[in-house]
């Protein structure tokens, strides 16, 4: 075989153009779920015989190629495998099974700044965390003005990052990850953080790597910005890639799992409550899906609910919580001394909730139960209504969604055309989605 | 075939990347150093001073202990003696200490940043020995005073001693991060394991001593010869202290500081290189998991 790659390439350091960009190739990859994580001795010596865990596949048989200069979006929910899947293109992780093959140099920006020292300075920690990405001193010195200005830090180079906002310190992580200059960019949601016109200029950043043909994985919730900056999805549904082609079809393809679960399992058989939960939906306010909603806008809890037996009242409560699973609200609606019933065996009833989507942008789970109305006893449970994602909007930067409107109150006041600062990128993006 | 079949020839791949990496590992390594030193010297105006007042301190604490209330004979300057040996074992001691908390201590970094990570046991070791030099630099006036030019001399052997007693701490340092990622307790047998070992090390006392008073022949006297920090120790005083000998009346007498023998230079290298090659390969076996376990 004639042979003229330069040791970089057969090593896949350097770019091989001849070849794909990214190969994987039935790729498994298990984790242990230790039913109470064995670390110390004593736990180890009484575990000896039985193995205590249970293992479970976060990819399961994934293959695709990526050709260089492709920009492809890995979508799926939270625990489908997205960052599992770019920690093994990244090579954090090894394959348990098949093979993962990378051409040229990775940059992964799985997580911002990780490694900064708080007590370091901004000036030692850029050379700190460069060193960290596989950066030369030389190649960090060539490149540090060049990341001074695009994190903005130049006045608070000398001082500690202890001291600089999370927002700043997220910037600074984002300005020397991109400096890396990789052939592959592996993203995995680190651009949901920072305000909108940080997000705005690492999308702007993002779209200049994919102009110069370089190879973006991009994982993120943002379905818009997926659809502007990738020419094609992977949907993981379970550690299983459940699509593979074209971005737009990706994206319908991802809504429409989210919809599908949306309706809710039947209630466990051999458990029929006196109530039974038939269907919990969570629309926008104009009745669709609310897959994605901005902050403080309306939804709708929807609940069609079903009697077993003959029931006086019942109260509908409807509970929403954080990614962590930390309570942020719960209503009950007989503190509002609304109920339902009373209800003939076999009798119907529909419900709505009406609320306003949190302030904050992230991802939330709304969970709908009913409860008996005098003793408070819960009759039936819908787990998990729907995921409700809330985006930031970009008419304002930060991720707390003020609702602030201004209004000429004495002198002139006219209309003017977006020309914010804030927005310089976004605006021709959400032209193109109108 | 597959088109990771396309993609060959892995083993040259494999194998090239790894050194490769290895190789630009360097910088880290060498950034990783200057934190540890940074951040442990910043917001100090003595800085490094305090860093000597433990062997100071300890220094002043055992020959009063052991020149006045027990004495133990060393054949010389009770601190000189102590000194040349508690330098050694101090920078082995905090080397290890900084390197077993160093994978599970930067869980971030090892999940979610890809790096060769054997810098992160490392960078403890060389910023350690950084110390030990500059610490060496300090008492070397002492040293020179009590023992005579002969120090100057044969600062070589020293030198020598220094460097493989840091291939046989790294070894050592990469063992411990590595096992400790799997098996946390070793952080608590830590202090125990290192306070026995410290007392199994003729540091506060001669090895010829040992000898003289229980024979050489002595289980006790056999035992601290299979304790590879004794070579190191007894290597890296012979050139700074002076060896000390057995005097012949049961007691011991020191020579002038002097080269060291081949033979000993020989053992210390030989536990140096197979320690650094084993801790190295248990660290590289259990690395490939650590994204998974910290
Ligand atoms: N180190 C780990 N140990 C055990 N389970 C893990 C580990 N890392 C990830 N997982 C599990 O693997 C699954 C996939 O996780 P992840 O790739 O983070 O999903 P996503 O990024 O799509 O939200 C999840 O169920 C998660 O709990
Ligand atoms: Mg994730």
């Amino acid at each position: 075989m004639p042979d003229r790659r330069s040791l970089g390439q057969l090593t896949g350091l350097e770019l091989d153009p001849s070849r794909p960009a990214v190969v994987v190739d039935r790729l498994t990859e298990s984790f242990r779920l230790y039913h109470e994580r064995p670390t110390g001795l004593k736990e180890r010596l009484y575990r000896l015989s039985r193995s205590s865990y249970t293992e479970f596949n976060a990819l399961e048989d994934v293959s695709f190629t990526v050709d260089h200069g492709e920009s492809v979006a890995v979508i799926g929910h939270n625990g489908s495998g997205k960052s599992t899947l770019l920690r093994l293109l990244a090579r954090i992780l090894p394959p348990d099974q098949g093979t993962v093959v990378t051409n040229g140099r990775v940059a992964s920006l799985l997580e911002l700044g990780a490694g900064f020292h708080g007590d370091l300075t901004g000036r030692e920690n850029i050379y700190l965390n460069g060193a960290i990405l596989g950066l030369s001193r030389a190649e960090i010195g060539e490149r540090f003005d060049e990341i001074v200005d695009f994190a903005g830090i130049r006045p608070l180079l000398d001082t500690a990052v202890r001291t600089y906002s999370s927002g700043l310190y997220v910037r600074l992580g984002f300005s020397i990850a991109v400096t890396v200059d990789p052939d592959i960019l592996l993203v995995d949601e680190v651009l949901a953080v920072g305000d909108a016109e940080f997000q705005a200029r690492s999308l702007a950043r993002m779209r200049r790597f994919h102009d110069e043909g370089k190879t973006i994985l991009l994982v993120s919730h943002d379905l818009d910005a997926v659809r502007e900056m990738c020419d094609r999805a992977i949907v993981l549904e379970k550690g299983r890639i459940s699509f593979d082609g074209d971005v737009e079809d990706g994206v319908d393809h991802y809504r429409q799992t989210i919809a599908g679960r949306a309706t809710l399992p039947p209630t466990p058989a051999g458990r029929r409550g006196p109530v039974t939960i038939r269907d919990a939906v969570l629309n926008d306010a104009r009745g669709g899906s609310a897959g994605q909603v901005a902050p403080s806008d309306q939804v709708v809890v929807r609940l069609a609910l079903q009697a077993g037996r003959a029931v006086a009242a019942c109260s509908i409560g409807v509970q929403v919580a954080d990614e962590s699973g930390r309570t942020l609200y719960a209503f009950v609606s007989s503190e509002q001394g609304i109920g339902v019933g009373p209800l003939a065996p076999g009798g119907t009833a529909t419900v709505e909730v009406r609320m306003v989507a949190p302030r904050r942008a992230g991802e939330y789970t709304v969970t709908a139960f009913i409860g008996d109305a005098t003793d408070g006893e819960v009759l039936a449970v819908a787990p998990t209504v729907s995921p409700l994602r809330v985006a930031a909007t970009r008419r304002a930067a930060g991720n707390l969604d003020l609702a602030a409107s201004a209004q000429v109150v004495e002198g002139p006041s006219t209309t003017v055309v977006a020309a914010s600062t804030l927005h310089h990128d976004t605006t021709d993006a959400s032209h193109r989605r109108s | 075939m597959s088109v990771a079949d396309d993609l060959r020839p892995g083993a040259v791949r494999t194998l090239g990347r790894r050194l490769g990496e290895r190789w630009r590992g360097r910088e880290l390594l060498y950034q990783l150093v200057r934190k540890e030193l940074k951040v442990r010297y910043r917001n100090s105006t003595l800085g490094f001073l305090w860093s000597m007042l433990t062997p100071a301190l300890m220094t002043v604490v055992f020959t009063i202990i052991f020149t006045q209330i027990v004495p133990i004979e060393v054949g010389g300057p009770f601190a000189a003696f102590f000194l040349a040996g508690y330098l050694l074992w101090q920078f082995f001691q905090n080397s290890c200490q900084g390197a077993i908390h160093s994978v599970v201590g930067n869980a971030d970094l090892v999940k979610k940043v890809y790096l060769p990570r054997e810098v992160l046991p490392l960078s403890h070791v060389l910023a350690q020995l950084i110390h030990l030099l500059l610490a060496l630099l300090v008492i070397s006036p002492y040293l020179i005073w009590a023992r005579g030019w002969q120090v100057l001399v044969h600062l070589p052997a020293t030198l020598l001693a220094v460097a493989l007693l840091t291939v046989f701490t790294s070894g050592v340092a990469m063992w411990l991060a590595g096992v400790n990622v799997v098996f946390r307790d070793l952080q608590e047998l830590f202090v125990v394991m290192f306070l026995v070992w410290f007392y199994a090390t003729p540091v506060l006392y001669p090895l010829a001593l040992v000898r003289a008073m229980l024979g050489s022949e002595h289980l006790l006297a056999t035992l601290l010869q299979f304790n590879p920090m004794t070579w190191f120790v007894e290597l890296f005083r012979t050139p700074l202290y002076g060896a000390v000998v057995e005097a012949g009346n049961g007691g011991v007498t020191s020579l002038a500081p002097a080269w060291p023998g081949v033979g000993a230079i020989a053992i210390a290298l030989a536990f140096a290189v197979v320690t650094f090659v084993g801790g190295y390969l248990v660290f590289l076996r259990r690395a490939r998991t650590f994204a998974k376990e910290v």
